[in-house]
């Protein structure tokens, strides 16, 4: 380990540590490894060095070592990068798999010393808001309504965690895997949930993290939940990766509901009565994919529902080029974040597809505003609203 | 540490009549003269000392590059080029501050690729990994040569410096594979050398098929660092790609004797490569961080790339490669041969790496720091050169990472030992240093020529080169840079 002098409060000094004991800047990271295609987000947009990772890397050292000064000229350079991990994919040196949690970890001693990146800071003022506890500012949901509508007992066997977005934001997407979830006979319940925090891992606001985790992790025990299953990737990420990094143990079980779906239909116990007719092509969430190295299951999923035509985008799977509205880039950069979606949907519509269909509620977001923006014509759907569209029998 | 304090750029215009200027000719979005953008151009993988930039700009065409230089030789400004900074020799590290021209962002297209001559006619920007795509996605037949470095090293920053390549035993350097280059010289001009120097206009894409027979004016900008113009454009030979391929992988056992095991199978002249590598370094790429020699084990491992239009003809050179190691073993030499792709099914798949180019060797790219003595050298001193060396690196407690090639069937070859070091931890770039500086004394002494050099080492050259060659270099530097704007202080200019 380096000899470099980091302060103890800092959540992620272990991982700017590692800035130091790794990257000889080989560029490696910018392009998909093998592929040679433009990757990076950031560095495509900004260009200059320090928009890539290695970059940002330099940055860490320069920054701690105090041969940088903390001011608001470094605020893009450590902030507009959504954190796609298409870095991560493509580095080939022991510290890869630790990119983005450099980069969050240098956010996190960003805030502290020169606050966050514009309109970051109301994603933590709306979650931490007693009226909200979401970074939409939306006034929170206890459920109750929906456990109610979709007779839901107060303890089962399963969780369902919608998330912020899902809630607040794509309610279409929440409604079809609570109808799935029910028409699959599956005994869960809902929580009246506070954010996952993922919005503040990501933009470095980590100072009230470990508080929500305890909470959401209470909640979810006083149900009696054995299993946790969500529709949104970042959730999934969060409640699967995140949440042992900050020492929050937990006994129960996570799913993304494309497992869920994926195992049944293994188990031969979905059976299709309808099908859809349509060129469908899938968009890779970062958080499912890269993150979380789910790539198939997905398309498994695809390829398993009658008349459904899945085309591939050039880049896809672990090459898949970012939707960008991750990492605090949909609130600090809202009109970036619209280009970033341009490009997927540029070489979306390159595939002759009609609906551009993803995991993820807010890759689903972002996608559609830029659909709507730009005219693209696509019909934005997540995989679960595909199958609710559908007839089908779930057998037990 | 890199000083980041701001200085004078020039005695003749203010810093931000410099900024207006570069604004002016770039737009603003392609000018950075923010701390942070310049601070990842102030240093490099070496442990050369850092140096800060005062501007840099993203050129994306030759007009923007004239109105540069003119405007910095009037003011004597420093121009430093820049492609993916992943030389090891701190070339990019402005000495004396300046403006950084990273082309790798703007400049890096493929302009052309002739299949029937087989070349590519490529802006400095383009990164082998880029290449490499283009051609098989495209021109299946043709391949190039790929260095150990990582894909995205800069293909004319290879060539123009003399770099490696992977069919270095059938063409020797990179520099040899150049068929023509576009410079802007001081004053402005645009010069282009090479079979396209004929016509008044832009040279027509199919005109870059020849260096030779005029005055081969290349001389004055291969080798140079960047210190005498901005190379523009560069057309590169590229190579049939056979169909029919295969590596032999031989173990060596005992120290010197790998030495003439590469200098006789070169001989063979049938072979596309030939690099070998101490046994640390295998475990090194098969992720073993800080390898330590086991009593027994063999000294080097030598890949021998062959490859043959037919099956036929790799038959025949497999035969004769095989018939040369035969005989190398009749006469003592104690080696292991195997089948490097069912190697790396057994060991480790990692090994791939080293077949698979262009690719990440996890050997270079572990630690936060990687230097070397990269030299051309006379193959007839191999054994003397490892033998000295491998007790150096024993007695600074280094790993042994020795890295051999032999050129051109053997014409001369290539003696390079690397080092992996941690940047940041107290002490350790000034203990390498010492090291490294020990194994440069060792090898310049025994006739060795390092290529990519940072200024440390060109002070020693300076001190053992003949005189005349001296003045005659410092001579063609003043006629070509009289205003030193040309990436300044390299070969302590």
């Amino acid at each position: 380990m380096t000899e470099i002098e980091i302060s103890d409060e800092i959540m992620g000094k272990k991982f700017i540590e590692l800035a130091f004991d790794h990257c000889i800047k080989c560029s490696t990271c910018k392009y998909s490894y093998k592929e040679f295609m433009m990757s990076c987000p950031s560095g495509e947009k900004h260009l200059f060095e320090s928009f890539w990772a290695s970059g940002r890397i330099r940055t860490t050292r320069g920054l701690i070592l105090g041969e940088l000064e903390w001011n608001d000229d470094i605020k893009d350079v450590i902030f507009a990068c959504p954190t796609c991990g298409a870095c991560m994919d493509a580095c080939q040196a022991p510290h890869a798999d630790y990119i983005v949690d450099i980069i969050e970890s240098l956010r996190e001693v960003a805030v502290k010393e020169i606050g966050p990146a514009k309109n970051q800071e109301k994603l933590i003022e709306r979650a931490t808001n007693p009226e909200m506890w979401n970074p939409y500012g939306e006034p929170n949901s206890n459920n109750n309504d929906l456990k109610e509508e979709y007779n839901l007992p107060d303890k089962a066997e399963w969780v369902y965690f919608i998330g912020c977005t899902s809630n607040y934001r794509q309610k279409s997407l929440r409604d079809a895997t609570l109808r799935f979830l029910k028409k699959a006979n599956i005994d869960f319940t809902l929580i009246d949930e506070h954010c996952c925090t993922s919005p503040m891992l990501r933009t470095g606001q980590v100072e009230k993290c470990k508080e929500f985790m305890q909470y959401n992790i209470e909640k979810i025990e006083e149900t009696g939940a054995s299993k946790v299953i969500t529709s949104c990737a970042g959730c999934y990420r969060t409640l699967k990766k995140d949440f042992k990094k900050f020492g929050i143990e937990f006994d129960f079980e996570v799913l993304h509901t494309a497992e869920l779906i994926n195992d049944l239909i293994n188990e031969n116990k979905i059976e299709f009565k309808s099908d859809f007719k349509k060129k469908v092509t899938y968009h890779d969430p970062c958080h499912l994919g890269r993150h979380m190295n789910i790539y198939e299951i997905p398309r498994a999923i695809y390829r398993s529902i009658p008349g459904l035509e899945l085309v591939e985008m050039e880049r896809n799977k672990n090459h898949s080029w970012c939707c960008g509205a991750g990492g605090g880039v949909k609130i600090g950069y809202p009109e970036w974040s619209l280009e970033i979606s341009e490009k997927r949907l540029r070489e979306a519509r390159e595939t002759e597809a009609v609906i551009l269909s993803s995991t993820c509620p807010f890759c689903k977001t972002n996608l559609n505003d830029a659909n709507e923006k730009f005219n693209f014509g696509f019909e934005v759907l997540d995989l679960i609203e595909i199958i609710d569209g559908l007839e089908y029998k779930v057998k037990n | 540490m890199t000083e980041t304090e701001e200085k004078r750029i020039s005695d003749k215009i203010s810093k931000e009549n410099v900024s207006n200027e570069l604004i002016k000719i770039f737009g603003g979005e392609n000018v950075s003269q923010r701390v942070v953008d310049l601070y990842p151009y102030s240093y490099d993988m070496t442990e050369c000392e850092a140096k800060m930039p005062d501007f840099v700009v993203l050129p994306e065409n030759n007009q923007q590059l004239v109105e540069l230089v003119k405007f910095c030789n009037s003011n004597s400004i420093p121009i430093v080029p820049y492609i993916t900074g992943n030389n090891v020799g701190g070339l990019t590290i402005p000495q004396q501050g300046g403006i950084i021209v990273d082309f790798s962002k703007k400049m890096n297209r493929i302009l052309h690729i002739n299949e029937d001559m087989m070349y590519a006619l490529l802006e400095p920007g383009v990164t082998f990994g880029q290449l490499k795509k283009r051609l098989d996605d495209n021109y299946p037949n043709l391949r190039y040569s790929y260095p150990y470095a990582p894909p995205y090293a800069g293909v004319v920053g290879n060539a123009i410096l003399s770099g490696m390549n992977n069919l270095s035993c059938k063409i020797g350097s990179m520099g040899d594979s150049i068929n023509g280059l576009e410079v802007i010289t001081a004053n402005g001009e645009i010069a282009r050398i090479g079979s396209c120097f004929y016509g008044k206009e832009e040279a027509d894409v199919d005109s870059w098929w020849c260096r030779y027979p005029m005055p081969d004016l290349m001389g004055l900008f291969v080798n140079w660092q960047g210190m005498t113009g901005l190379v523009t454009k560069c057309a590169v030979q590229l190579w049939p790609n056979p169909a029919y391929k295969k590596t032999f992988l031989a173990l060596v056992f005992g120290l010197k004797d790998v030495a003439s095991v590469i200098r006789e199978v070169g001989k063979t002249d049938v072979i596309d490569d030939i690099s070998a590598v101490s046994t640390e370094v295998v475990k090194m790429t098969v992720e073993i961080p800080e390898p330590k020699k086991v009593p027994g084990e063999p000294d080097f491992a030598a890949l021998f790339p062959i490859s043959g239009k037919t099956k036929k003809l790799l038959d025949a050179k497999s035969e004769i490669v095989e018939a040369k190691f035969e005989e190398l073993k009749k006469k003592g030499k104690n080696i292991i041969i195997a089948d490097v792709d069912e190697f790396a099914k057994i060991f480790n798949l990692r090994v791939r790496c080293h077949l698979d180019l262009p690719a990440v060797l996890l050997s270079l790219v572990e630690y936060s720091g990687l230097t070397w003595f990269g030299s051309y050298a006379p193959i007839h001193k191999l054994e003397e050169l490892i033998e000295q060396v491998n007790i150096i690196f024993q007695k600074h407690k280094v790993p042994a990472f020795i890295y051999m090639k032999i050129m051109k069937s053997g014409h001369y070859g290539i003696f390079r030992p690397i080092i992996r070091f941690n940047k940041y931890k107290d002490g350790e770039e000034e203990r390498i240093h010492h090291l490294l500086e020990e194994i440069t004394d060792f090898c310049i002494s025994k006739g060795c020529i390092p290529y990519k050099t940072p200024t440390w080492m060109t002070a020693k050259l300076r001190k053992k080169i003949n005189p005349g060659w001296l003045n005659l270099f410092e001579k063609i530097k003043q006629c070509m840079d009289p205003n030193h704007i040309f990436n300044p202080g390299r070969w302590n200019t």
